[in-house]
């Protein structure tokens, strides 16, 4: 069964039924999302379960799973050769658990949709398309129909930004479409600079398979991202260069600071289920791009370069911190908390060690639905009274009881409390970073200790935030009317909010649930690094 | 009974952590429709049963531990174990000997409060995590059980939520304890960077890898691993920063005082029996980390702490803090005790400051639930805390002042109770300790002794102005009131309190009550051999100074206090100093509280007006760049266009005026065609 191609393209199925189907039955648009939804967390449960631990992935085809293979685009370009474009797809575990937690996203989204009244064909019918392409990403192993979804992604997410926003949705919209398209429209140049460097050792053609690009036996000695005596693009080695652009394509996605802006506004801007899709998944793109394409394709210049990636991970951390402190807006703060958290990321990545490389994958798993949740929970205050100002609540735990248990413990475990799953990845990031100066791979140690700080001050913002919203004497702005209004949350968001918060408790008691299939994978990554080091 | 004796100590200890847990995902369940708080006691019960069996199976025999695989990261595996050992079995009995009484008064003392069943939830998670904390047998297990107690007192503190204080308090207690995290996640860092396990046995069991790592040469070497000596020193002073925090030692006390926030009973066994004692536990767990340099600071902390609380609870009127400053003052101690090497000394001062202080806070519990009482029967507005407002209470609450008085003794360190038998052997220690080491180090010692004078100076002014002289608000009732204005405590709090009295005895812990050597305790931990000769005349003088010290103290009090002879001015410099904690706390809101929010606001001012501004720069660039290529377009590229078409169109129009259809201009234009083209023919 190819099951991944299943899991990409049934979304899209989805987008068919919900076009053909007329508006009247418009209330049955997101029974089908929901339906076609819960389908691919079955497909993607599957690949979990039928998933092989042991076989290692990265730069080895063989090790990846469940993989797909068909010529798709063969052209005699006379001279310059054959164009040789596959479609190609497989996990190893690397994307696998980052699937899984895609499609589990998906379903809270399709969760927070449930009372979109706005032209819901339109709306149900792009969340699909944006479905498709986040797993096609995942999946992606030729360069070429990576770029194909990574363009594709961008569509649907601007317009869902830009029509079902809030007040300054446009300008939102544009802001995040321009930012991405600036990071890929590189990215496409480097692309075709590998393309042409990069020969299949089968046929003898260029190729866009990303597996032979992370081979260095596979490049053409004198092509400009070839390994023999480097090629130099304005007097800097042309690999730097490929590496560098790639990089800040991928870091704008995560985000790191200065290139941040545009996801504060975005988050801010976008409706509920948007928000939830941003921080659950497109961040995620950014880290897995980072590993899959960054570093697998350019070990070397990532065991050259990661100094700075870990000097620009401790500054997202404790700058995103900082201004979630200043915010208030409750979905700005979530907003730069993201960017702090998402630091550890990156500084886990730059870490060179398994534990902080896998520390890094949990932190993106962890945070994927944690922020998820968190957003949700901004949703549910704000559908009741549209208000998100901080300052507009006091001692909403006597109004909405259980709100305030969710909120809480949401909040803790987004701090980083033992026993959820957010410790675990923030503290094997600080251990595998601290570890890095022994192993060698040139991280200092003040980079773990600086990004330790990070864990007091997100504890900072969340308890005042906890403290000035929901705890003291009821005062709202609203007043009487807004008493009646914040009704404590209904069975549907405890149905979403369950799940999720459950999971992080689960993931954070039994961490093996992911590390045992990211390990093979992490090993053989660092180990291929450290090649190079 | 034969049966249970041979149940495997791991289970039983299992069985010891496990109850608590149940008790609190069965109040969590039930939530409100459960107020009575019965299965948390019988949780608790249970946890005692338990407790005691392990004791029993493990004290003075050999250590047991047993671990599972947890998970595995990259090429390390992590275990989550239990390490049995006297160590641990000694807290792993503490903590439910202690909960247990709590738990009994708390049913008297919370009754009828609306969200008494979170108080339960809470209750039976801190239990849980405190019991956990002194099992685990792995650092980073340790450290979890280490958060979730200060998560627990989080709740805790926060219990009466509607309040503005307590909210403040439970934010600044997980804050600070916080910065104590931090540097155990450090000090974790470092042990797996340079031994590449976390587990206690393989890294402090005997033979560990511990005892076979050396510094030579500058280098910290490990049998797996190298670094700069710095690095031991680090290690050992970022575990101190955690158990600092935990264990409100100066200048992170700042949350302890803050936390009486809570409900008393809370303050009873959280913030002075058993978590804020947890730093000490583990620096004993680790004790074999720290050279030289960071024994010393934790001892030179460990007396500043413990002088500087003694300094703030003399200027004290709230009772509950009185208790929070002794509390830390007496942690100071222990901490000394660890810095000097004696750990088994510290760990004994913890048994006993855990009873005598749970059952000081349990007594002022029961006189502020009369006095709380009292305020509401009379519809005054006074602060039921206030010592100001009390006086004459001997004669309202007999028992609560006879347990309290015993309490006080052993805090004080008055022979015959417990508490002369370990903070004594902490004092002669370190004064052994100073003289092998050299004059200069006496201060320690001589710091000690006054800071027990002063100890047993603040705790007789407690006694003295709660129970004695008259009750100072009476005044204002007295033809209101018919019957007594305050009774007795009800027994369910009384028991409890009784049975911790009899724990401040000398006879629970060593048969000889003049001798802490004698200690069963101090026996069972016995460490190899002091690194110092012991002092005989030390046993007798130290001892002697301490009881004359204290009675002239108390004389001193009774006359101030009882006899109204006070001869201070209240508002002077040094008592409102004390009062105010030497403005620590102002100190600190100042520099790092709105500091750091200086520093937030300025990088969201950055953010927006100079990160974000570049990209709307950009933008500028950009569409200033089209406008220019518009303008260009239609003056310039256009323009051409349009110059030529309307040269083009000019010429024509000129050239049109020739064909009017007359001979005479045509033959002119023949004539200057031809004329036009001899010149040419001419010219070139």
């Amino acid at each position: 069964m190819p099951i991944l191609s299943l899991l990409i393209f049934l979304p899209l199925l989805a987008t068919a039924f919900i076009l053909a189907l007329p508006t009247r039955y418009k209330s049955s648009y997101k029974y089908i999302a929901l339906a076609f939804t819960v389908v691919q967390f079955v497909l993607a449960g599957i690949c979990y379960a039928h998933f092989d631990a042991s076989q290692p992935g990265v730069q080895d085809l063989g090790g990846y799973q469940f993989v797909e293979q068909l010529p798709w685009i063969r052209l005699d370009l006379g001279s310059i050769g054959k164009l040789e474009i596959d479609y190609l797809v497989g996990i190893d575990g690397i994307s696998m658990p980052l699937l899984l937690l895609s499609a589990f996203v998906m379903l809270m989204a399709i969760g927070a949709s449930w009372n979109i009244q706005k032209s819901p064909k339109g709306y149900f019918a792009l969340l699909m398309v944006l479905n498709m392409a986040v797993m096609g990403i995942f999946c992606a192993l030729d360069f070429f129909l990576f770029y194909l979804f990574y363009e594709v992604m961008l569509l649907p997410l601007y317009f869902l930004i830009g029509i079902w926003g809030g007040a300054r949705r446009e300008y939102a919209a544009i802001k995040f479409f321009l930012y991405t398209l600036f990071g890929s429209v590189f990215m496409l140049l480097i692309i075709v600079g590998l393309y042409f460097s990069v020969i299949n050792p089968l046929t003898g053609a260029h190729t866009f398979n990303m597996i032979y690009m992370m081979n260095p036996q596979n490049y053409l000695g004198d092509s400009i991202f070839g390994w023999d005596g480097y090629q130099e693009i304005l007097g800097i080695s042309a690999r730097l260069v490929g590496f560098v652009v790639l990089f800040f394509a991928f870091a704008i996605k995560v985000p790191i600071v200065p290139l941040h802006t545009w996801l504060p506004d975005a988050h801010v801007e976008a409706p509920t289920p948007v928000s939830i899709i941003l921080a659950g998944i497109l961040l995620k793109i950014g880290g897995y791009g980072i590993i899959r394409i960054c570093y697998s394709i350019f070990p070397d210049m990532a065991a050259l370069s990661n100094w700075w990636l870990g000097l620009i991970g401790v500054i997202s951390i404790i700058y995103g911190a900082l201004n979630a402190l200043a915010q208030k807006d409750l979905k700005r703060m979530i907003a730069y908390s993201s960017v702090s958290h998402m630091g550890f990321v990156l500084l886990g990545i730059a870490s060179l060690t398994a534990e902080g490389i896998s520390g890094a994958m949990f932190q993106m798993i962890s945070h994927g639905f944690l922020s998820a949740a968190l957003f949700f929970l901004v949703g549910v205050v704000y559908d009741r009274v549209h208000d998100r100002n901080i300052y507009s609540f006091r001692g909403l735990a006597q109004l909405m009881p259980k709100y305030t248990g969710y909120v809480a413990v949401a909040f803790f475990a987004s701090l980083g409390l033992p026993g959820f799953s957010a410790f675990i990845g923030e503290a094997f990031v600080i251990i595998g970073s601290f570890n890095a100066a022994s192993v060698g791979t040139g991280l200092p140690r003040w980079m773990a200790i600086a990004g330790s700080i990070g864990i007091l001050l997100s504890a900072a913002y969340f308890l005042w935030t906890l403290q000035r919203m929901f705890f003291g004497q009821i005062r709202l702005k609203g007043g009487e009317s807004w008493a009646n209004e914040l009704n404590d949350i209904n069975s549907r968001e405890q149905l979403i909010l369950f799940p999720t918060l459950a999971l992080a408790l689960l993931l954070g008691v039994m961490p093996s649930l992911i590390f045992n299939n990211l390990n093979a994978s992490v090993l053989n990554l660092v180990s291929f690094i450290q090649q190079f080091i | 009974m034969n049966q249970l004796a041979h149940i495997s100590p791991i289970y039983t200890a299992l069985l010891t952590v496990a109850a608590p847990l149940v008790a609190f995902l069965y109040q969590a369940l039930v939530g409100k429709r459960d107020q009575s708080g019965i299965i948390s006691l019988l949780g608790i019960v249970c946890s005692f049963i338990f407790a005691a069996l392990t004791w029993l199976t493990i004290w003075n025999h050999p250590v047991v531990s047993a671990q599972l695989t947890w998970f595995t990261i990259g090429a390390s595996t992590f275990k989550v174990g239990i390490l049995l050992n006297n160590l641990s079995v000694l807290m792993l009995l503490l903590v439910p000997t202690v909960a247990l009484p709590v738990h009994i008064y708390s049913r008297a003392y919370m009754k009828g409060d609306p969200g008494v069943h979170r108080y339960w939830m809470y209750l039976s998670l801190f239990c849980f995590a405190m019991l956990g904390l002194v099992i685990m047998d792995s650092l980073l297990l340790m450290y979890i059980f280490w958060e979730l107690v200060g998560f627990a007192s989080y709740l805790l503190i926060g219990f009466w939520f509607t309040r503005e204080t307590a909210v403040q308090a439970n934010k600044k207690a997980f804050l600070v304890n916080r910065i104590g995290d931090l540097g155990f996640l450090i000090g974790l860092a470092i042990i797996f960077t340079q031994f590449k396990t976390l587990n206690l046995v393989d890294l402090f069991g005997e033979a560990g890898l511990i005892y076979q790592s050396a510094v030579t040469n500058g280098q910290w070497v490990s049998p797996v691993n190298s670094m700069d000596q710095i690095w031991l020193t680090i290690a050992g002073l970022a575990f101190f920063l955690a158990a600092m925090a935990k264990s409100a030692q100066f200048p992170l006390h700042v949350w302890l005082p803050d936390a009486m926030e809570g409900p008393t009973s809370v303050s009873s066994l959280i913030h002075a029996a058993t978590m804020v004692a947890a730093g000490v536990f583990l620096l004993a767990t680790v004790f074999p980390l720290f050279n030289e340099s960071t024994l010393l600071f934790i001892a030179t902390i460990g007396t500043i702490t413990a002088a500087s609380a003694a300094y703030f609870a003399l200027g004290q009127y709230d009772i509950k803090r009185i208790l929070a400053f002794s509390t830390i003052s007496q942690l100071g101690f222990m901490m000394v005790g660890i810095g000097i090497g004696t750990w088994d000394a510290a760990l004994f001062h913890l048994v006993t400051h855990a009873f005598f202080k749970c059952l000081l806070f349990l007594s002022a519990g029961a006189i502020i639930h009369e006095m709380t009482h009292f305020k509401v029967h009379s519809q005054l507005d006074f602060d039921p805390q206030d010592l100001r407002n009390m006086g004459g209470l001997r004669k309202y609450m007999p028992k609560t002042f006879m347990l309290m008085s015993i309490a006080s003794l052993a805090l004080a360190g008055f022979p015959l109770t417990s508490g002369y038998l370990s903070k004594d052997s902490i004092v002669i220690s370190a004064y052994e300790w100073a003289q092998s080491k050299g004059d200069f180090y006496l201060l320690i010692p001589i710091i000690l002794v006054i800071v027990s004078i002063l100890t047993a100076f603040y705790i007789g002014r407690l006694i003295f102005k709660a129970f004695f002289g008259d009750f100072r608000i009476m005044d204002q009732v007295r033809d209101k009131l018919l019957d007594a204005p305050l009774h007795e405590a009800s027994k369910t709090m009384l028991i409890p309190m009784f049975l911790l009295g009899l724990c401040c005895l000398f006879p629970v812990f060593s048969l000889n009550p003049f001798s802490y050597h004698d200690s069963w305790l101090m026996d069972g931990l016995l460490l190899d051999e002091y690194t110092f000769a012991p002092s005989h005349n030390a046993h007798v003088i130290i001892p002697l100074l301490l009881l004359i010290g204290s009675a002239v103290s108390w004389i001193i009090g009774w006359k101030w206090y009882v006899q109204q002879k006070y001869p201070l001015n209240a508002n002077s410099l040094s008592l409102k100093a004390a009062f105010n904690q030497a403005y620590i706390n102002e100190l600190y809101q100042w520099i790092f509280v709105d500091g750091a929010l200086k520093l937030a606001r300025f990088c969201y001012w950055f953010d927006r007006y100079v990160v974000d501004s570049l990209v709307a720069f950009i933008q500028f660039i950009v569409l200033s760049l089209s406008r220019l290529s518009v303008w260009m377009d239609k003056h310039i590229v256009d323009g051409f266009v349009n110059a030529v078409a309307s040269v083009t169109y000019w010429t024509g129009n000129q050239v049109r005026l020739v064909q009017n259809g007359k001979l005479q201009t045509a033959l002119y234009s023949v004539f200057l065609f031809v004329l036009l083209g001899l010149i040419y023919l001419i010219f070139f």
